[in-house]
């Protein structure tokens, strides 16, 4: 209590308030701007706070982080192309509902589950960080694996007329996810020799291609100039009220303690906790094949659960003293320069930053929530925009993002190409959502399949029965296998005896 | 009036001879740092090598006057960064930051780009690098692992980096020199591994002590032996249990070939007084990096050397 004093002592200063609103303002516009992420936000400020205490220096790096994992949604319901990778999974809904003119519903909303989905991280992080830790420790590579496999379960359900296109563009994806150097043998595997293969695929301009370019050429395509100029038509912008973004509450607890979970673990991070809490959602729904065509639940999942891993991610940080994903390693690098050392040891020579952390989260998703709506309220106006117009700004902003977030114009290049592929796969119905998420979870997979298999010395069954945790997923894959199958059963059964 | 000419075309021509002449000779005597400096690095802001290039590029500015931008060029496995510099105009205007993924890295993408293809300045640190344990382990000494691991032959697991990584090639040199038999399980990246380590999935880890410091503090793991001495840590090296296999994690500065060697002497010199910097070691010290100035020619064959190790241990693995 003394030490939360301690905190509270550091937050109330008047520059560590002036830093997290300018954090959160600079982490939601990088996020709202495709290719700059949270990390990428986040190294960008970096060194500004090197001048500054180092409790005032976390406390700013905080709200970028909370204001990152948001921003990414606004594009992703607006134009269809998610800010950040974390947001991808709110394309599926988001963009939809904005098409179906629900766009300030999705805005809205989507902001909402952010902020509550960061609070409710926060409270995690504070109450029960050493119970979460252990859940970063249960997880092994066999575990990994399985929480890949789980993931990537939804694919099945992703192709819409068809289970098999589903799967076909999922292996797509995890084929791309294998380009790069092999983790094992170290050597390079499918580059075809070009060096700028040597490292993967990066995913942001990947999925800009895959969701943006190929929307924008899809409707170009199709464009009358007789047409309407307008994007989408009758859009209501207004903001719901507030009880109506509040009655989602179950989507945004159960999507929070989703992220919290995932966002402990360092093998994993938001993209998967966002995929994964789309997911449950899509499996345990009475009414599944409303997702992807614009159900706000699609919305509030996936959103609450990005938000709820900054407060899990900070755990392994914290309790452990070890960052488990790329942002907490530059809060690692910014207390590092100050000859701060992390860890568990904090808490005792230098509690006002783990105790600035803890009442900075929740100043910053508080912050957040005004910010986003001034956010909104500017981003809002890009529907006004007539469709040649708005075709021109997306594809001005996907080549700038994919060439910001090396510098290299090779992304540019990917992103185009995977544009086209985009492209082809709409016409022929592949849905390339499944793509994105073979891409996410398809070298996760592999490589704790392959260390899991190292473990049991080379024996399968030993990976499925490595621990409770992996006999429980097994079980869940199993069972979301079948569900498909055992769904139309189902309903003739229910059919059969209303006659 | 011709003659006039001639004399106007006469004067033109000595006047712009004069002018060239003067240039080289300025160049000849060229101070560095001449303006704006720039120090590269191949990964992310933050990351353990960015800080080093981030603090010295603090000292160069305060010592020099010149503006000492630190560049993340990150992406394709370091090529970026690498053949970037290696394409710069050799004058010193650009440092690059090297560590032992300047060796691993052109060996396992067969890039044409490594150390050969830059010159060398001055190796500034070593990363020390151990093996540790779980807190919980039974172990309570390096001799007590190996024991158990040979009553067990293949049973015990190790984690630590990926093939090309130096701290991978001398761990595996170690356990066979200790006579055991450790499968080592790959991962990239520390993090990942560390917990690893700490959730009991694999027996034991070999990486960088700076990266595990703080979870040693926290009583959640315990380092059982040194590759290299740290000076104030209480655990024994592998010199100091009789062991013959040595590593050394470097962290240099290169710079593009043909660097004139004046210009080469004027940046060693700063490297050098950076090192008895207070700041500077202030810096090193708390981040656990061991001092271990090599001048550019020692520099030049221990990269050599590496290697030599590393495609070793790569074509072991095929």
């Amino acid at each position: 209590m003394e030490n939360f004093m301690i905190g509270l002592n550091t937050l109330l200063s008047f520059e560590s308030i002036i830093a997290i609103i300018v954090g959160v303002i600079w982490g939601t516009v990088g996020g709202i701007i495709p290719g700059i992420n949270a990390t990428i936000a986040m190294a960008l400020l970096l060194p500004f706070t090197w001048g500054m205490k180092p409790a005032v220096a976390i406390m700013m790096l905080a709200g970028v982080y909370c204001g990152g994992e948001y921003g990414g949604s606004v594009p992703a319901v607006l134009i269809g192309t998610p800010g950040t990778n974390a947001a991808a999974a709110t394309v599926f809904d988001g963009f939809e509902l904005h098409k179906k003119g629900k766009t300030g519903l999705a805005l809205y909303l989507s902001l909402y589950s952010s902020v509550f989905g960061g609070l409710f991280g926060a409270i995690c992080l504070i109450l029960l960080s050493i119970p979460l830790a252990s859940i970063a420790l249960a997880f092994g590579p066999a575990e990994y694996f399985l929480l890949a496999l789980t993931g990537l379960t939804l694919i099945c359900s992703l192709g819409e007329d068809n289970i098999l296109k589903g799967i076909w563009a999922g292996l797509f994806g995890m084929l791309l996810s294998f380009i790069g150097l092999d983790p094992f043998a170290g050597a390079p595997r499918l580059t075809f020799g070009l060096l700028d293969l040597s490292d993967g695929l990066e995913m942001i301009p990947l999925m800009m291609g895959l969701f943006a370019i190929s929307e924008v050429l899809r409707q170009a395509r199709t464009f009358n100039i007789s047409d309407s100029y307008a994007f989408s038509e009758r859009s209501d912008t207004r903001m719901p009220p507030l009880r109506e973004l509040a009655s989602y509450y179950k989507t945004h607890i159960i999507g929070s303690i989703i992220g919290v979970i995932v966002g402990v673990m360092p093998g994993a991070g938001a993209t998967v906790a966002a995929f994964l809490s789309y997911s449950w959602f899509k499996k345990t729904s009475r009414d599944p094949d409303s997702f992807g065509k614009g159900n706000p639940i699609g919305v509030a999942a996936p959103e609450s659960a990005n938000n709820a891993v900054t407060g899990g991610a900070m755990v392994p940080l914290l309790a452990l003293g070890i960052p488990g994903s790329n942002s907490t390693a530059i809060m690692l690098g910014a207390l590092m320069i100050h000859n701060v050392v992390p860890g568990p040891m904090l808490f005792i020579n230098n509690p006002e930053i783990p105790y600035g952390i803890f009442s900075s989260l929740f100043v910053a998703n508080i912050v957040l929530f005004f910010v986003g709506i001034v956010c909104i309220k500017a981003a809002i106006k890009i529907t006004s925009i007539s469709k040649p117009a708005l075709f021109a700004v997306i594809i001005t902003l996907v080549f700038t993002g994919s060439y910001a977030y090396n510098g290299e114009m090779f992304d540019v290049l990917v992103a185009f190409i995977c544009g086209l592929i985009g492209l082809g796969m709409r016409r022929i119905k592949l849905p390339h959502a499944a793509t994105v998420l073979g891409f996410v979870l398809g070298f996760i997979m592999e490589a704790n399949l392959r260390r899991a298999l190292i473990i049991s010395t080379g024996s399968y069954v030993g990976v499925f029965t490595n621990s409770k945790i992996t006999i429980i997923l097994t079980i869940i894959v199993v069972v979301s296998l079948l569900l498909p199958f055992l769904g139309p059963i189902k309903r003739k059964f229910t059919v059969s005896k209303a006659y | 009036m011709r003659n006039v000419k001639k004399i106007t075309m006469l004067f033109l021509a000595v006047s712009i001879l004069i002018a060239v002449l003067a240039s080289i000779a300025f160049a000849a005597d060229a101070v560095w740092p001449k303006g704006r400096l720039t120090l590269v690095w191949h990964s992310a802001a933050g990351s353990g090598g960015d800080l080093m290039m981030r603090t010295l590029a603090k000292y160069i500015e305060t010592k020099t006057g010149a503006t000492a931008i630190v560049e993340n060029r990150t992406g394709a496995s370091g090529a970026n960064a690498w053949s970037s510099v290696a394409r710069e105009k050799p004058d010193g205007g650009v440092l690059l930051g090297v560590s032992s993924t300047f060796i691993a890295s052109p060996l396992q993408n067969n890039f044409p780009y490594n150390y050969t293809t830059l010159d060398p300045i001055a190796r500034l640190f070593v990363d020390t690098i151990c093996i540790f344990t779980s807190a919980e382990a039974p172990y309570e000494t390096f001799a007590d692992f190996v024991a158990d691991a040979k009553k067990r032959p293949g049973e015990l697991k190790m984690t630590g980096g990926t093939a090309g990584n130096v701290e991978f090639v001398a761990a595996r040199e170690l356990m066979k020199e200790a006579g055991v038999d450790v499968p080592i399980v790959p991962f990239e990246g520390g993090s990942e591994g560390v917990v690893a380590v700490i959730g009991g999935h694999v027996t034991i880890g070999v990486g960088e002590y700076a990266e595990i410091a703080s979870a040693v503090q926290g009583g959640r793991l315990k380092a059982l032996i040194l590759f290299n001495d740290l000076p104030g840590l209480d655990v024994p090296t592998v010199a100091d249990l009789g062991y013959k296999t040595t590593v050394e994690k470097f962290r240099g500065i290169v710079v593009t070939k043909g660097t004139p060697q004046e210009i080469k002497d004027a940046i060693f010199n700063t490297l050098k007084e950076a090192m008895e910097d207070p700041d500077f070691k202030t810096y090193y010290t708390n981040n656990y990096l061991v001092p271990a100035f090599l001048d550019a020619d020692d520099f030049y064959k221990l990269m050599e050397t590496q290697t030599e190790e590393v495609k070793v241990s790569l074509k072991g693995l095929e």
